[in-house]
């Protein structure tokens, strides 16, 4: 009895949902309901979704065509959300035999006038298609009579040669109300089926079959969903790559299995996917020639016999030779012996040739693959799950990553877009494994400062900073190509009556060693004299005025990019006729195991020693940790805000 | 015969001359010294030759060598041609050579990217362009571009600035155009006389030996001082339509005549519709007040740019119909839709941006980016921003104050100047009543009022999402650690232009301790922070384009467990370029009042009293800075 009484719900439930639902019947109750947001983040809402993969068989087409059917209804609750009436498909147009063909695209804007709906339908002349480029092309449309309380409503479809399923997004950036998806692929092509396991929002799926019986039988997979209040997926400030969070599906085509053909396999693991790669002529291949460069490599290397100066040597070697496009991917563009001549290469072009020549030097040197962080953390052994490749040298006692892409990018010093939590090396024998690809070491940043202190309360003196790692590397990037003059603008710029002079840099070439900078400096406002006493922040136009962290919660982790060290050595010379009236006391504050803040202050005879340090052990803190850590450090700027008082005797 | 002979052999020795020149501007190591200071690019050699086959065809040739000296001069060299079925491209190849001289790289017509040339904000246009992708292998290195390029569209004839903007100098420079034609050929230079340039005749002109020019904070838009070269068809064809453009008069009638007329009728629903909403309005102003609204809630901005409809404005009927426009479309519908309640208006052409720039009264071409509506009004003309749909009627400061605009009249063009947001009423009013604990916390309610110019900077912040709202407070006031926003609430007064932001926020750490003593910034919300770049030699004049007026009363109450050892004394400053003045007033044992006012005049300065002017502001985040010192009673 009771049973039979939940079968009946679910019929009437589901007969409301279709009646409601249905395309081009949108009813005066919900054009009128208005929706309680507290966050007026959200524009419009989605009031109903539909997403379907079907594949068709066609006869004249040489087999199945994928078939993909939007539904969207969409309700406009401000100006902001104006937006969502106008929209741009992406169809690949490569020649006739693979483009994809966009097609029955039909919508409506409906409002409420006085209480009576009325209609308005997109014509042709809110239609438009843009040739982007020779491969991509664009359709776009945008909604009549769309205004605030408007519901905009759409179907399209895209018909598609391919058999590769793109990813289907489950979250957007606005909530959705009702969320239909369904996929449905035939037997012959095998599947592998993956819900972002990161993303806050996990929806469960049902998977069944069914039977096809024309134009000849077979039976289909079929994964399907029906979501209630799927919610907006939001973007914060520090996040590495919000998509790494977004509620999605992907289907990576793992195997065909064709009536009367072999099994045919794209990916199963991580161990077959390297193992594809590996066979791939425009990657495996690349690492194998070496005619085009041997007699050039020969002349560096003669008389060498260490394997890191080898290394050393090729790899200084390599990043002079060819320059990067910005282009990424793990195979090669044109070939490495072709980026040799031509001096210009995509990352596989130079990375593959740097393995190929430390592999002629004798070194054992490998390719790393590695998915950057545009692309995201792969989920899944697939190959698009990998964009770029950099190479490991694991010789006995000296084991490091390497990428030539960047000048300034040094042993162990990757470029930022590349440290994406973890990569798979290839060995020579075919086998692969994961390495880790944050970086361990603490990138150090130590400032020694003098201050002296003139009777007309400027203050003068000497800075001498040393930087290692990751942050050598961000200041390399930053002032290397800069004139001095330019550099020293950037010093004293937001820092007040600041000026520097006998700027000086060591090692900015040397990538192998911390880069040191000195300069002389003078600073016209770092004294506040109020009544008798002078004020002053001991860490002068060093301390930070400003916390970046300024959200009150979070919901994914911050990405600092490395672990590091700020350390400064402060001298101070208590200028005649003034003593100590009071000084900041020394602390050391704690941020779980992963940070500390140390602060130490004593007077010395005439004078007055700092030091300051704030070490990040981790480079990830995580969402739950936030608060602790914005507490944390606002309690290190506080602390750098404090004044010394000095009282005139 | 001789004289034919000895012309054809002086022509020959001409052009080998020509090409050994040409030969030596591919080695880069040729730059002459003092060129190469402060660029990233140096333009070796650029010759222009445009020739005008009739009103309705011009042929453009260029042929144009850019050695490149580093990665920020990599956008230099101009290498890409913009088409569409009215621009032909008749030839184009670039040649890449090596610091030497060397050529170590050939680009056919066909090897350039072709792609459409949408730009951000543009749902279509069929506009495109080929450029060329290069990747450079070593700097120096030198590109050698030639083009072709036949129009059919003869609105726009290609100006010259011998100077390819910031940190790139010229070493020849040349621009020619040849009239074939029986049209008339206006052309105006504008600062040539300021730099090493000749004019050869009326339309033939040479640079030669441009230093590089590098910016400065707050230098007037490079435009300003930059040498052009302007010229324009006194007959043309655009898209398919001829016209005229002897004065801003004859130009401006046909825009009237053939671009506007008959674009405004619309459905009669429409027309009693906003006749029945205006029916109890006593005054135009009112009217047209209502009317502007209705648009407002009624259309959005989409645009769409195809043909000679990149010019015309939409029909009024369509744009009534789909409920969408762009700025041609939406100000020409708000004109229809006015004109059916008896209100006159003209649509007017003008540039829409931030940075004020004016179109040129006395050189009439086609120029601006953006139309907007004016009321004429004998006291002072009413100007409507069509495109968007939160602006108070009538109001346009920030995008389209303060320039010249040309006003289309059903007589002709007419140059006219938009409102001017004087800078008494630029202004922004701070209250705040502070409580200060013994902690060093405080608590503070805060209201801040915006006017004129001053309300565009702040209005937006309405429309954000909560997180932002906060966010964006935090970022005004990024000097307080510890700032936390407890509430806010915004009031939008757009009949009299009143933005109002209230504010509950805390801070646990706002004073700064030292021992037993607290020290604190009276000035806790209104804080001028950044002191303008310093330069050994300012080489550029400098601008305040907008004037502005702050003024903040600040009551801070003090815990009773401290007290006021030490109080700043009172600041006024004048000069040219604004007045300061704050004053610190103790109303009670343990309650001050902090006043300040800060006036930033408008003006355009010599590059010399750069130094008194950052003298002027480097003093007032000195006095922004200014403390309180309290002292534990106990």
């Amino acid at each position: 009895m009771k049973t039979q009484f939940t079968v009946l719900l679910l019929l009437i439930s589901f007969s409301i949902q279709s009646q409601n639902y249905k395309f081009g019947k949108v009813s005066e109750e919900e054009l009128a309901q208005t929706f309680d947001s507290n966050d007026s983040t959200i524009g419009a809402i989605m009031l109903y979704r539909k997403h379907r993969v079907d594949f068709e068989y066609r006869e004249n087409n040489g087999g199945f065509m994928q078939k993909v059917e939007v539904h969207q209804r969409i309700k406009i609750l401000n100006k902001e959300g104006l937006k969502w009436a106008t929209n741009k498909v992406r169809l690949y147009n490569r020649s006739n035999a693979s483009s994809e063909r966009f097609q029955s695209l039909k919508g409506y804007t409906f409002n409420l006038v006085d209480g009576d709906v009325t209609k308005d339908k997109l014509k042709n002349d809110g239609v438009f298609d843009e040739e982007a480029n020779k491969y991509w092309r664009y359709k776009s449309f945008t909604m009549p009579n769309v205004k605030v309380g408007s519901i905009v409503e759409f179907t399209y479809e895209i018909l598609s040669p391919f058999i590769q399923i793109d990813e289907i997004d489950i979250q957007t950036s606005i909530p959705t109300k009702v969320f239909e998806l369904k996929v449905s692929t035939p037997e012959y092509f095998v599947y592998n089926k993956l819900l972002n396991p990161r993303a806050s929002y996990i929806p469960k799926l049902d998977v069944s079959s069914s039977n096809v019986t024309i134009p000849f039988s077979y039976s289909l997979d079929v994964i399907s969903a029906d979501l209630k209040d799927v919610p907006a997926l939001k973007d914060e400030p520090f996040v590495n790559n919000i998509d790494n969070y977004k509620s999605k599906l992907i289907m990576e085509l793992s195997m065909t299995r064709m009536p009367r053909s072999n099994l045919e396999y794209y990916s199963t693991s991580w161990d077959k996917v390297t193992e594809r790669i590996y066979q791939n002529p425009d990657f495996g291949d690349q690492l194998d020639k070496s005619s085009y460069y041997k007699d050039d490599v020969d002349a560096i290397l003669a008389g060498v016999t260490d394997p890191i100066e080898k290394s050393f040597l090729i790899f200084n070697y390599v990043k002079s030779k060819i320059n990067w496009n910005d282009f990424y991917g793990y195979t090669s563009e044109n070939g490495a012996r072709k980026a040799y001549k031509d001096g210009v290469g995509n990352v596989a072009d130079i990375n593959l040739m740097l393995i190929s020549m430390l592999r002629y030097a004798g070194l054992r040197a490998n390719p790393v693959l590695v998915s950057t962080k545009n692309n995201g953390i792969p989920l899944f052994p697939t190959r698009q799950g990998f964009d770029y490749v950099i190479c490991m040298i694991e010789n006995e006692g000296f084991n490091v990553l390497l990428d030539a892409t960047e000048d300034y990018s040094t042993y162990n010093v990757l470029p930022t877009r590349v440290l994406n939590w973890q990569g798979r090396v290839i060995r020579e024998n075919g086998s692969s494994a994961w390495i880790n690809l944050s970086p361990s070491s603490l990138s150090t940043d130590v400032t020694s400062l003098n201050v002296k202190i003139n009777p007309d309360l400027t203050i003068e003196g000497k800075v001498r900073q040393q930087k290692t790692d990751y942050v050598a590397m961000n200041y390399r990037n930053r002032y290397a190509n800069l004139s001095t003059d330019e550099h020293i603008k950037s010093i004293e710029r937001n820092n007040g009556e600041l000026e520097i002079m006998d700027i000086e840099i060591e090692n900015n070439k040397d990538y192998t060693k911390p880069l040191k900078l000195t300069y002389d400096y003078n600073l016209a406002d770092g004294i506040e004299e109020i009544g008798e006493n002078l004020y002053f922040s001991p860490m002068l136009f060093f301390a930070s005025e400003e916390n970046p962290f300024k959200q009150e919660t979070r919901n994914f982790p911050i990405d600092l990019t490395y672990p590091f060290s700020d350390k400064y050595m402060i001298n101070i010379m208590i200028p005649e006729g003034y003593a100590i009236e009071s000084l900041p006391q020394s602390e050391k504050i704690q941020f779980n195991d992963a940070g500390d803040f140390t602060y130490l202050a004593k007077q010395n005879g005439s004078f007055l020693q700092l030091t300051v340090s704030l070490n990040m052990k981790t480079s990830i803190i995580l969402a739950q940790d936030y608060e602790t850590f914005k507490g944390f450090y606002s309690k290190v700027i506080e602390k750098q805000s404090e004044k010394i008082v000095l009282k005139k005797i | 015969m001789p004289l034919r002979l000895l012309l054809t052999l002086v022509l020959m020795s001409f052009s080998t001359i020509a090409i050994a020149q040409d030969d030596a501007l591919l080695d880069a190591s040729t730059i002459p010294l003092d060129l190469k200071i402060k660029a990233n690019a140096v333009i070796r050699y650029d010759q222009v030759t445009i020739e005008v086959k009739s009103y309705d065809k011009f042929i453009y040739k260029q042929t144009q060598i850019v050695t490149v000296l580093n990665a920020q001069g990599d956008s230099k060299p101009g290498t890409y041609v913009h088409y569409n079925k009215n621009i032909d491209v008749n030839s184009l190849e670039a040649r890449v050579y090596d610091s030497r001289g060397e050529e170590i790289k050939k680009i056919r017509k066909n090897d350039f990217l072709d792609v459409s040339a949408v730009s951000g904000g543009t749902l279509y246009s069929d506009s495109r362009v080929k450029y060329l992708d290069y990747t450079p292998i070593n700097y120096p290195y030198t590109i050698r571009f030639e083009t072709e390029v036949v129009y059919h569209s003869t609105a726009f004839l290609p100006s010259w600035m011998p100077i390819d903007g910031f940190y790139c100098s010229t070493e020849f420079s040349e621009y020619k155009i040849i009239n074939e034609s029986d049209v008339a050929i206006k052309v105006k230079s504008s600062n040539v006389d300021n730099f090493d340039i000749e004019q050869h005749s009326d339309y033939h002109f040479s640079a030669k030996n441009l230093k590089s020019l590098k910016p400065e904070a707050y230098s007037p838009s490079f435009q300003t001082f930059a040498p052009k070269v302007k010229v324009a068809l006194t007959k043309f064809r655009m898209e398919g339509v001829d016209g005229a453009n002897n004065t801003w008069e004859d130009f401006g009638k046909w825009v009237h005549d053939e671009l506007l007329a008959k674009t405004e009728v619309l459905p009669i629903e429409v027309i009693t519709e906003v006749k029945e909403l205006t029916k109890d309005a006593t005054t135009d102003y009112d009217k047209a007040k209502l009317v502007y609204e209705y648009m407002q809630n009624k259309t959005r901005y989409i645009s769409v740019q195809v043909g000679i409809g990149g010019w015309k404005p939409m029909l009024a009927g369509e744009v009534d119909r789909l409920g969408y426009a762009d700025c041609k479309g939406l100000s020409n519908y708000t004109k229809a839709l006015l004109k059916e309640i008896g209100v006159e208006s003209n649509y007017a052409i003008i540039y829409g941006d931030r940075g004020i720039r004016n179109i040129d009264k006395e050189f009439s071409s086609v120029e601006g980016n953006h139309a907007v509506l004016c009321i004429p009004n004998d006291e002072k003309d009413i100007w409507l921003e069509c495109t968007s749909q939160t602006n108070p009627f009538g109001f346009t400061a920030g995008f389209t104050d303060d320039r010249d605009a040309l006003l289309i009249t059903p007589e002709g063009g007419k140059i006219v100047h938009t409102t001017v947001y004087p800078t008494e009423t630029n202004l922004q009013d701070t209250k705040a009543t502070i409580n200060l604990t013994n902690d060093g916390s405080i608590s503070a309610d805060v209201v801040i009022k915006t006017y004129g110019y001053q309300y565009a900077l702040h209005e937006g912040v309405q429309n954000k999402p909560l997180r932002d709202q906060k966010l964006n407070l935090k970022e005004y006031w990024d000097y307080i650690n510890g700032l936390s926003v407890d509430a806010i609430v915004y009031d939008n007064d757009k009949d009299n232009v009143v933005f109002t932001e209230t504010a509950k926020v805390t801070s646990s750490s706002y004073a700064t301790k030292s021992g037993k003593r607290f020290l604190v910034q009276p000035n806790a919300f209104n804080r001028v922070t950044g002191i303008p770049t310093r330069y050994k030699n300012r080489t550029l004049d400098f601008e305040i384009d907008r004037g502005f007026t702050d003024t903040d009363e600040f009551i801070i109450k003090i815990d009773p467990t401290l007290k006021i050892e030490a109080m700043p004394d009172d600041v006024s400053i004048s000069n040219a370029y604004g007045s300061y003045q704050f004053s610190l007033e103790k109303i009670s044992e343990n309650e001050l009042l902090y006043k300040r006012k800060y006036v930033l005049n408008k003006g355009y300065y010599p590059k010399e009293d750069y130094k008194a002017f950052r003298a002027f502001i480097s003093q007032i985040v000195k006095h922004d800075k200014t403390k309180i010192v309290l002292i534990s009673k106990t």
